[in-house]
Order: C-alpha cells, then structure tokens, then sequence
C-alpha cells in the first residue's frame, strides 16, 4: 500500500527535490521556523513519532517470524512427509518406509554416519510459570544425527539426551517461562517423568520453541508405535534435492511428499498472523489522525506568518516558491518525529515474544526484528504523512493576495 | 450556563484549527474505542453464561491428542452430570485452504442436548433435527455460515481435512440459527464418519463436552474426573469451557499486551495534540483574557471557563469517536467474522464506552490546566500592555 502511494506521489516528490536546489527559500529558513512555534512542532511530532513507532513494531513482528522460519531450514535439506500434511505435527511416516529413505544413495554423510534423521513430533500443554495457565508446546523427538544437522542448535549447558532414559533438552527460551522446564528438574509427559538434562539455544531458529526427547523413547511413551513424523535428509550437493524430491512421490513403496526445509518453513509462517493484520488496521487509522495533527500545526504556522508570506512574495519568491518551501517545512516536521518514532522503535528490537502457530497449535517463540529495512519504511511512511497533512496549508500559504497578506 | 455560547464562541473562534484537533481527538478515541471493544468481546466470550455450565475433558498431555470414547461411561455415570458428548475438531477445508471456518464432529443426539442454546434448538424445525440425526452423512450448519457459502438444505458440501487426510461428502439436513452471530458459523457432522475412514480414531475421540446441571460443581467434578483418570493412560485434563476458551484465545497470540499498550500510547498523543492546541489557543487570546479580568472576572472564573472549553473540546471528540466505533463495530462484525467466526459478536460494550468517556474528558482537563492556570495568573497590565 506503501508503494502505490510513493508512485501516486512520485512526480509531486521529484519535484519538491528538484525544487529545494533550484528555489531558493531555504530550507534553514523552514527550520528556524519549526522551532519558532516549538509547542505545536514538538506536540505533532510526539504524535507522529507514537504512530510511527507502533507501525514500526507491528511489521517487526511479521519480520521476526519470518526471520525465525528463515533460520530454520537449509536449502540441501529436504523433509518427507505424509502426502498433504503440511506441518510434521499433522504427518505420518511408518518406520519401514523410514528405514527405506536412510539409505537412499543421494544422502551425504558425515564422520559419524548418514545425514538422515526420523523425527517424530506431538505436542504437549505445559503450564506456564506465572500461573496463568497452559499452553501448547512442540515436542520433537529426534535422533544424534537430527541433532548435527540443525547446526543452529548449540547445546549451552548440560548435555543432550540419552535413548530410553526418559531425558530432555530444552531450549534456553523456555526456561523460566514455563513450570518444570528446568536444568535438573522434571516433568511428567505421556505417563512418565522427564528428566531436563540441558539447555540448548536454537539462535532464534523454530527449533528454540521445541522440547527435545529421543524419538523412540517419544514413539514408545506416546504409544506411537512405529509411527514417525517426518524424515529429514540432507542432500550430496544443494541440485539432488529435486531428484530425491521426485523419488520420494514416485516410488509406490512410499508415496510419500517431500520439500526443501526452506519451502517447509516458508509454508508455515503464519504464526501472528491476527496480531498483524489488526496492527495494520490500527496504523491505518492512527496515520490518518496523525495528518490531521500535521495539518493543524501547518495550518497554525502558516496563520501565524501571513505578514512573512506577503513579505517573500513581494520580494519576487513565486507563488510555487512558496508552496515548496511549506510543504518542506511539513515533511521536515514529520520526518523528524518518524526519526523518533524509529528510535523508539529500536528498543522493541530483539524482545522476545510469541504467538501460536494455526497450523500446529503451538507456541512459536520470536523477536521483534527492527531491521534497517523497517526503520527506512518508517521514514518513507512519515514524509507521506508530511507531504498528504502539508499539502492544502502549503496550497493555501502559496495562494493568498500579497497586499492583504502584508497588511497582517 | 450562561456563559456556554460563550464557551463555544471561544472554542470555535479558530474554526479550522478547533475542528482538525476534533478530527484527531475523534480518531483517536474511535481507535481506541474499538481496541477495548475487541478485548471486551474476547472476554465475553470467554464468559458466556451457557459455556458456564459446560466442562471440556481432553487428553492431558495436548489438546490434539484423541482419548478413548469408553471414558465417556465414567462422565455419564456422574450425579452432577446432565449430559456428555463427544467432539472431534475436523479442521476440513471447502473446496480452498481459504475457506476457513469451524467444521467437527461430534455425536449428534448429545451435542443437540449439550449446546441447545448454541445450536438455537427451539428455533429449528423438528423435521430438521429428524433428517439430521438419521442421514448418517447429515450435518448441521448455522445459518450465517449457510448464507455465506449459498448453502440449502439438501445440498451436498464436500470438506476435506488434512488432519485425517480424508474428504466427507455432507448433506445439508440443518440449518440453525444460534442466539448470537458466531455460533452460526459452525458446520458439525458425525462422528462416525471419521471413527469408521481412520484407523487410529476407532474408538476415540478427540475430546468431551460435559454439561453439568450446575455450574458450581464444575471445579470439584473436574478434579474427580482428573483423579479418577489420573492412573490411566492417557490421563485427563478437565477444565470449564470458559478457562478452554481462554486458552484458545491465547494462541491468537497476546492482544492484550499489544493492545493496551496501543492503547496507551494514543492516550498519550491524545493528551500531547489537545494540549498544544489549548495552549496555543489560549495563548492567542491573553489579551482577552486580561480584558476579561480587568472588567472583574475572577482568577477562578477565567480559569473555569478555559477548562469547560478544553472539556467541550475532548468530550465532544470523544462523544464522536465513540459513536463512530459503535457504527463501525456493527459493519465489521459481520465482515471479520469471515476470519474469526466469534467476530460476529463484536460490538463496544457499555464499560468500554464508559472508559473511553472518562479518559477523554481527564486528558481534556489535564490538556488546559497549565495553559489556563498560566494564563489566569499572568498579571493583568502585562497582558494589557501586548494591546
């Protein structure tokens, strides 16, 4: 929506650049001027930088899951699911067929054996520390070999799980935040206590909202018997990915759906998904009021200089001249609360937060992402505020009758 | 009174200015008008008096998991219990992944019993309810969701769930209307149908919906039925459909950190515009102001008059922004629920227009206080002088 206004606008904004080297009101006459009524340009711009600021956070939200999803996959990694499954959660891959992907010839290995894992995934409801009830987790059981692939997960204190003795890994973010999810301490899962025996960190990958368990002893609690979840293959070289892909549909032992772990993600980033678009609502609406707030400020500075604006025009200055130089003055006053609304933005940047994932019902941790790219839509969004509450004050200023404006 | 025309004559004396900082105050308030109704909704609908007499028992490790039917002896056997049936989230999708909307299964003959209000059981003919619970592939929609997709009876609705990885074929044998918006946005079919395609739901079911004859035995049946399951496995977690809701609404993620801060912050530029439009305006007319004085009006009165005008000023905003979200809640309401199908209650409850009263009549106070105290202060001959 953005874009389409900056085109809309694109020849009016070529324009007011051209015109701030070729006319010359200059522009430090505009900011003397801003400051000159200091109560109103400090007012309109602590409500443009607020709408600025909530606009900036609300996108760093939908940024920062997909930052998250991004971090998540490799593009030589190709995940096998149930035909139409969409999330592991919803997938179903029995152990014989299992059995069958791990020794296709395309898969690379490693000192310690093949890069293939068979992971199987349920979720668990998990009460949170602060007693404000439950909510509902990933659990990945996996293997040594799913533990190398994810090469974001670093293991940060403790050590990882050993196969049948009901051990769990969790990630760094969960600790505190739920009851039990502890170095040392237990839980209960499916009948059975769970022992935390280390902390992982996922480095804001999907894997930092998963409990980790041995994928047999996750199989044999929840009486899965010999169903998995998913396969996890890595490729010899990124280009066998479409070959094995097409293998994995193809051959009837399997009938199986394959993608790249970057397409499966991509797939998945709906988490947050309400919060943004009602944020999006809210920014529309507050955008508006906020041009109106510009255009009061405009409309008082220009009220209050009328004497000036005949002086100028007597002096020769061109009624363009004028309007140029007012328009400037009103994007000057909201570019300017943008930069603080973007500033104040930044503090939001890389706090943690969660939303729940409609596609596996549960908790996907992320971080609000300020990124450079956000910062510069604020910006961009703060001039459109500017030029579309500047434009009529500047129109009206560029338009009044010289001696009547000199008389006061 | 009789210095309202004054007030007024005041306010608007800069016709332009006053109306655009009514335009802000008015959007403002109409923004936050809606934020607070749209939590307000989600609290109601986590307290609705007919969900205050249901329970929800599922499988304790996760609500995804299914448990066996044969617990649903031990809730029936229950003196407190008055109904049970069972439930079976389908998540089919009509003809597009985007079409969205609540499908499950359930077991007919109970759910009619357990949600009868819901369901809108008195308004539907008893044909209806007779076609629904023989046609082994008969299904009940509401009637909002019937409208939406041009659904008659006798129409056949091909759903496919990528849970089960299986479609059903349903015929339409129902149409409900429910005593609120959103519960017409249901479409609820046989349980059967899914207990008979997939191997692993024989038997079972996703979970149970218990109506109890009163809602205060719902906390110590939840605890009997929990310990009674407690050596069983899988185990069972029961709670009041209220809390279930409750947490449902957490996974849309937490609107209500987001929003109150949003909240907030619009209070807050609220106060800041309002205020720096008071002070300008007052600052304009301190000779007037003085002149006012000088003719005998007191400190107090001078100051009075300045705040009613900052007062006029918000309440009339606010009055406006209130009013407009109440207008615009009433169209949403049937375009958001199409997304979120308990959207179709949303509407601005009688607290939220309360608060959003009060709060813009203390920023307009607060807004002219120090310009008006300033300005019915400032000596007299100084103020005269600037003539």
């Amino acid at each position: 929506m953005m874009t389409f206004f900056f085109i809309l606008l694109a020849p009016y904004l070529a324009w007011l650049v051209w015109a701030a080297f070729r006319y010359p009101v200059p522009l430090s006459y505009n900011w003397r001027s801003l400051w000159q009524r200091w109560v109103g340009t400090l007012a309109t711009m602590g409500a443009v930088a607020i709408v600025v600021m909530i606009f900036v956070v609300v996108r760093s939200m939908a940024t920062g899951v997909q930052k998250t999803y991004v971090k998540s996959g490799r593009d030589d990694q190709v995940i096998v699911l149930r035909p139409n499954a969409r999330v592991e959660l919803m997938s179903v891959v029995m152990r014989d067929q299992a059995r069958l992907i791990s020794t296709h010839p395309l898969i690379a290995r490693d000192e310690e054996g093949p890069l293939v894992t068979t992971d199987a995934v349920v979720t668990k409801q998990v009460p949170l520390a602060d007693g404000t009830g439950s909510m509902s987790v990933s659990v990945r059981g996996t293997t040594p070999a799913g533990i190398r692939m994810r090469e974001q997960v670093r293991l940060v204190a403790g050590r990882w799980f050993q196969p049948n003795l009901s051990e769990a890994v969790v990630p760094r973010r969960m600790v505190g935040k739920y009851v039990g999810l502890e170095l040392g301490h237990t839980f209960e899962m499916a009948s059975r206590r769970w022992t935390v025996v280390g902390i992982f960190d996922g480095d804001g990958s999907a894997f930092d909202s998963e409990i980790w368990i041995d994928a047999n002893d996750l199989t044999q609690a929840f009486h899965r018997n010999n169903a998995f979840s998913s396969v996890l293959a890595r490729m010899r070289r990124p280009e066998n990915a479409p070959a094995f892909i097409a293998e994995m549909e193809s051959d009837v032992r399997l009938k199986l759906e394959a993608k790249t772990e970057p397409r499966y993600f991509a797939e998945m980033g709906d988490a947050g998904k309400p919060m943004q678009i009602l944020g999006q609502i809210i920014t529309v609406i507050l955008t508006v009021g906020a041009i109106f707030a510009a255009m009061n400020t405009m409309f008082s500075a220009i009220a209050g200089r009328t004497s000036e604006i005949g002086t100028l025009r007597a002096l020769g200055y061109r009624r363009r001249e004028i309007l140029a130089s007012f328009q400037w003055e009103a994007i000057l006053l909201t570019l300017l609360g943008g930069a603080l609304g973007c500033l104040g933005a930044t503090f939001f940047n890389g706090m943690q937060t969660g939303a729940t994932s409609m596609n596996t019902f549960s908790d996907v941790g992320y971080a609000f992402a300020v990124t450079p790219a956000l910062v510069g839509q604020g910006l961009a969004f703060s001039v459109i505020m500017g030029i579309l509450g500047g434009f009529i004050p500047a129109w009206k200023a560029s338009r009044m009758v010289i001696v009547e404006a000199m008389r006061g | 009174m009789k210095y309202l025309s004054l007030i007024v004559r005041s306010l608007f004396r800069s016709r332009l200015r006053t109306v655009l900082t009514l335009l802000f105050i008015t959007l403002s308030v109409f923004l936050v008008a809606l934020m607070q109704g749209f939590l307000g909704t989600i609290d109601a609908l986590t307290t609705s008096a007919a969900s205050g007499s249901r329970l929800v028992v599922q499988d304790k490790a996760s609500f995804t998991n299914v448990i066996p039917e044969s617990y649903g002896n031990f809730l029936r056997a229950q003196p407190e219990v008055e109904a049970v049936t069972q439930f079976q989230w389908f998540g089919g999708e009509y003809k597009d992944p985007k079409n969205f909307f609540a499908n499950f299964a359930v077991q007919k003959d109970t759910y009619l019993r357990v949600y009868r209000e819901e369901a809108g059981l008195d308004s539907l003919p008893p044909e209806q309810v007779r076609d629904f619970l023989m046609d082994g592939n008969g299904c009940a929609v509401g009637k909002s969701l019937a409208d939406k997709y041009g659904w008659k009876l006798g129409d056949v609705i091909p759903l496919r769930s990528p849970i089960f990885d299986m479609t059903v074929r349903l015929n339409v044998r129902a149409i409900f209307k429910g005593k609120r918006q959103s519960d017409e946005q249901a479409l609820i079919f046989d349980l059967k149908q899914i207990q008979e395609a997939v191997p692993w739901m024989k038997g079972r079911v996703g979970s149970f919906v218990v109506r109890v004859k009163n809602g205060r035995d719902i906390p110590k049946l939840s605890e009997r039925i929990d310990r009674n399951f407690a050596n069983a496995s899988p185990e069972t977690l029961s709670m009041s459909e209220n809390a279930f809701n409750l947490n449902m609404m957490k996974m849309f993620g937490d609107f209500g950190t987001m929003l109150h801060s949003i909240t907030s912050a619009v209070l807050v530029a609220i106060l800041i515009v309002t205020a720096s439009t008071m002070a300008m305006m007052i600052r304009e007319r301190s000779t007037q102001i003085a002149v006012m004085r000088a003719l005998g009006f007191t400190t107090g009165r001078v100051m009075s008059l300045l705040l009613a005008e900052g007062l006029l000023l918000s309440l009339l905003g606010g009055l406006l922004g209130v009013g407009l979200a109440m207008a615009v809640a009433k169209v949403t309401a049937g375009l958001a629920s199409a997304v979120l199908p308990w959207m179709a209650d949303f509407y601005i409850q009688p607290d939220t227009l309360m608060l959003c009263l009060v709060c813009t009549l203390a920023l307009g106070l607060l807004s002219t206080f120090i310009p008006a105290y300033q300005a019915s202060r400032k000596p007299i001959v100084e103020a005269l002088r600037a003539l």
